[in-house]
């Protein structure tokens, strides 16, 4: 039995699960951890997939920073208390159930009509993580994907300022016409004078 | 073979312009049309002028015509046709038509008696529309109406006949119309225009039909080539369909409704239009339509007996009238029956005689009614008048010249015109006809004298005859110079085979002959006739020695039938105008109302129902949303995968 | 490695339709973009499958970008939550239906 095969399907399961779990917890806490179990679980596939970087990333940048931001903010807004589980759309529920099942069962229809499902990998992948998958993995993103790689730099940058705007609370500004009300300025022609403290 | 005597090539050559007198030909028509134009959109500026402006033009196209006509009999009689191209109509694939004038002995003869006569009632309306609010546009609508008239009988083709024909009705509706502020009047213009309508359309079937068998509406060209063309059920077909076109304009029974009433319009109109010249465009018609109507074995028969049918028919109605201008317009009716009796007969020649005979007298005595009624301050019923011929010389002697002319007392025009109908009907072995048509010359100097003898003699019957005061000389000028003409109109046509039958014959051919009673005899059978139906009226109304009630009252119901035109007018009515009527208003309130508008609005429901039902579509769930866009990419990705 | 390529397009799929499901059926808005990180996983995975299957990298950079602009997305999303919050109160999305019938 290759060792491929049991990780495989002793953690599908298990992602699939935490999956599960993380959509009917009412406690949002519970669901964001939940969550995390379900990255663990894809960090070890990308393992079997011979792609060592995006393991440890996906551990690193998903469950280490992602989830954690997910969970200042759920318990900064202190709505980890329960949610009501009644759905007032009526046929939403069951509706979206059997989509969901649908979708599945065409994208295994298309599967298996494109690669087969016996297919496995090819042999060759050893050679292209010859140096080691980091290395190759960075000739590729500095030399072909170069162009991405710095519009991608350019919207984190983007992104944190934006974060910055949007969390931002306006300070109380005082308007020209209020100071003239408090008679600290004559007009509102004439320029400010002393503003006290 | 009527009016395809002349030889091709034989007509007088001539261009458009104002070269010789024949190529002026286009200036009849053109100066009473300007006058028209100026009066519609300057009239009202130029005040009692608009009038003089009317009359001396329609007077200056007669002197014009005259012109022309005086050119046209300087060339033998062979040649006396003259064709003036206008300007090309219309020209579509093989069909053409062109604005053409011709001139030839019958259309002389009309515009001479258009423009003369007319200019006549122009001058006489200057002084009777004097206080009139809308004094130019009156002139404005006479002068359009000459127009078309002339247009109708110098159109070269059947197409600018129509034109004339259509042209005619409009300024008739108008001018019956011309005080339409009284419903009364208006009614009347409408009832005029929607029956001649119906004899309008009959005649726009023949002239397409006229089309289809012969590709060309030009005069010549169908007449020339009308007998080897024609079977025996198309002429009858075409013939029938232009006479019911005449039997509308020229108001025969059974489309004669309209014009009774049509006396609501002023009374130059009536005198105009409803005696000398539109309502004798129908015998116009027929008399140019000769050659196709004499192919066909029933045409000319159903004119005569339309034509008898409606003199008597509208001559025992006069007799039974109360207003001065209604007994005038079935008298109109009357002596048109006769006119299409000779028609029926072949007698063209002489019933263009009496058209023009007609044309003198009647406008005569419209003018005088018209003259009395002013006199009587609007008043126009009979019984009213009375003794008005001491207080009104000139109209009273003037309108008695031509109640003799109507009645044909000899010598005057009407003599003459009556006497050689009867004659023809006596000489080609119509007994029948000669009968029933001595009658209703009876019949009309009966009705003619009771007028005269009601109106004219006796002691007045009220205050307004008592007051009674003579016209205006503008107005009895008018009255003397028609009184010369219908006096004198007989010397035109002496016998049958007179000047003017001859001058006619190039085109209408020779009149009919035959044996039977002495030409002597019948004419003084003819006199005697008029005399006794005078001397009867005089003695029943005028001598005092019969009381008028009591008589009436041993009739009745007679006097309110023949009042009531043998109630053919409540027949149409109940009849005819009723029922569509209620289907019209079936239409409006139950077709339209409820199924147009039904279907309508249903459309705007069903629309609002989708709205509603669509809406719902927009709960305002974000989840929905999102569910709908799962919806459609698995559709896309189910019908991806089913192509792959 | 044994394990066909197709199970791990199969996993992928089903993660990705259970992350579909947390989108339609939860209420809370956190809970809504935790399911919709959980599809962008799914994704990366098949991603990867694929980049294995023909052996190439191209699928593994792709899955790298994907990666940071899903964080590059949170920020500014949960940013908006709070934004969303500070003004509503609430951040159940169900309340927010005023764009209706």
């Amino acid at each position: 039995m290759a060792l491929d095969n049991v990780v495989f399907w002793v953690f599908a399961p298990i992602s699939i699960a935490s999956a599960i779990g993380m959509l009917v917890m009412r406690n949002a806490v519970h669901a964001a951890l939940f969550l995390i179990v379900n990255f663990f679980c894809l960090a070890v596939m990308y393992l079997l997939l011979d792609a060592p970087f995006l393991f440890a990333v996906q551990i690193i940048v998903y469950a280490g920073a992602i989830m954690v931001l997910f969970l200042f903010v759920i318990m900064l807004l202190g709505v980890d208390r329960g949610e009501d589980l009644r759905d007032p759309l009526l046929a939403q529920r069951p509706l979206a159930i059997v989509l969901a099942a649908a979708f599945v069962i065409e994208i295994a229809v298309a599967v298996r009509a494109g690669i087969g499902f016996a297919t496995k990998a090819p042999e060759g992948f050893d050679l292209v993580n010859a140096d080691g998958n980091t290395k190759a993995l960075a000739e590729v993103l500095f030399r072909d994907y170069f162009l991405p790689f710095e519009a991608t730099s350019i919207l984190l940058i983007i992104a944190a300022i934006a974060a910055m705007v949007l969390a931002q609370r306006k300070a109380p500004s005082v308007t020209q016409a209020e100071l003239e009300r408090r008679g600290l300025i004559e007009s509102i022609d004439a320029g400010v004078t002393e503003v006290p403290e | 073979m009527v009016g395809s005597t002349f030889p091709p090539g034989s007509a007088i050559e001539g261009t458009f312009g104002l070269g010789t007198q024949l190529d002026m030909l286009w200036l009849v028509p053109a100066l009473p049309l300007l006058g028209a134009v100026i009066n519609l959109f300057a009239g009202r500026r130029l005040g009692k002028a608009a009038g003089w402006l009317g009359t001396l033009l329609v007077a200056a196209s007669f002197v014009v015509a005259a012109l022309a006509v005086q050119s046209l009999l300087g060339h033998p009689g062979q040649e006396r046709l003259f064709v003036q191209h206008l300007f090309d109509w219309i020209s579509v694939g093989s069909f053409s038509v062109g604005a053409d004038l011709r001139l030839d002995a019958v259309s002389a003869t009309m515009i001479l008696v258009v423009t003369g006569v007319g200019s006549l009632i122009h001058l006489y309306s200057i002084g009777y529309m004097a206080e009139d609010p809308r004094f130019a546009r009156f002139f404005a609508y006479l002068n359009l109406f000459v127009f078309f008239m002339l247009m109708l009988v110098l159109g070269a083709n059947y197409l600018v006949l129509y034109l004339g024909w259509e042209g005619v009705g409009l300024c008739s509706y108008l001018l019956i119309g011309f005080w339409f502020d009284k419903t009364v009047n208006a009614n009347a213009a409408k009832k005029a225009f929607i029956t001649t309508r119906i004899g309008d359309t009959a005649m726009l079937i023949g002239l397409a039909f006229i089309v289809w068998r012969f590709g060309t509406l030009d005069f010549e060209s169908v007449f020339g080539a009308a007998g080897a063309t024609l079977t025996q059920g198309a002429a009858t077909a075409i013939a029938l369909l232009l006479f019911g076109g005449a039997v509308g304009k020229s108001a025969q029974v059974p489309l004669h409704v309209w014009l009774p009433d049509a006396m609501a319009g002023p009374t130059p109109v009536s005198a105009l239009i409803h005696a000398a010249t539109m309502v004798t465009a129908g015998v116009y018609l027929v008399v140019r339509s000769a050659p196709i109507f004499e192919l066909s074995d029933i045409a000319l028969p159903v004119v005569l007996v339309i034509g008898l049918v409606t003199t008597l028919y509208a001559g025992t109605a006069a007799l039974g009238q109360t207003d001065i201008k209604r007994v005038l317009a079935y008298s109109t009716i009357s002596q048109l029956g006769y006119m299409f009796m000779a028609v029926g007969m072949r007698a063209y020649a002489a019933a263009m005689f009496m058209l023009v005979a007609h044309a003198f007298y009647k406008a005569l005595l419209f003018l005088g009614s018209g003259s009395v009624i002013h006199g009587m301050h609007e008043e126009q019923d009979m019984r009213r008048m009375g003794g008005l011929l001491r207080r009104m010389p000139v109209t009273g002697s003037t309108f008695i010249v031509g109640a003799v002319a109507l009645a044909g007392v000899p010598p005057l025009a009407g003599f003459f015109a009556k006497d050689q109908i009867l004659e023809l009907a006596n000489h080609t072995g119509r007994p029948a006809v000669w009968i029933l048509g001595t009658i209703g010359a009876l019949l009309s100097a009966m009705y003619i004298g009771r007028l005269v003898f009601l109106t004219f003699f006796g002691r007045p019957r009220s205050e307004a005859a008592e007051r009674a005061h003579e016209s205006a000389p503008l107005m009895t000028m008018p009255l003397l110079l028609l009184a010369v003409g219908a006096a004198l109109a007989g010397a035109l046509n002496l016998t049958p085979e007179g000047s003017l039958a001859h001058f006619l014959e190039p085109v209408v051919g020779e009149v009919p002959h035959g044996e039977g009673l002495a030409a002597w005899a019948l004419s003084t059978i003819g006199g005697v006739i008029a005399l006794v139906g005078l001397a009867l009226t005089w003695l029943v109304y005028a001598s005092g020695r019969v009381d008028q009630t009591a008589l009436e009252a041993r009739v009745d119901p007679l006097p309110r039938t023949l009042l009531n035109g043998w109630y053919v007018d409540s027949a149409y009515e109940k009849g005819l105008v009723a029922p569509a009527k209620a289907g019209a208003h079936l239409l409006a309130s139950v077709v339209d109302a409820k199924g147009v508008d039904g279907l309508v609005n249903a459309v705007g429901g069903g629309v609002r129902w989708l709205a509603g039902a669509g809406r719902l579509l927009q709960t305002g769930f974000v989840r929905s949303y999102a569910l709908a866009f799962f919806v459609g990419a698995i559709a896309v990705l189910a019908w991806v995968g089913v192509r792959l | 490695m044994r394990t066909p390529i197709a199970y791990f397009v199969v996993l992928s799929a089903i993660l990705f339709s259970l992350g579909t499901l947390g989108v339609l059926l939860r209420k809370n808005a956190l809970l809504i973009f935790m399911s919709i990180e959980l599809q962008l996983n799914a994704v990366n995975l098949s991603l990867v499958a694929f980049s294995r299957m023909h052996n190439e990298l191209d699928g593994q950079v792709l899955a790298f970008f994907s990666m940071v602009v899903a964080a590059a997305e949170v920020v500014v999303g949960l940013a908006i939550i709070v934004a969303v919050y500070r003004r509503r109160q609430t951040i159940d999305v169900d309340q927010a239906r005023e764009l209706r019938w």
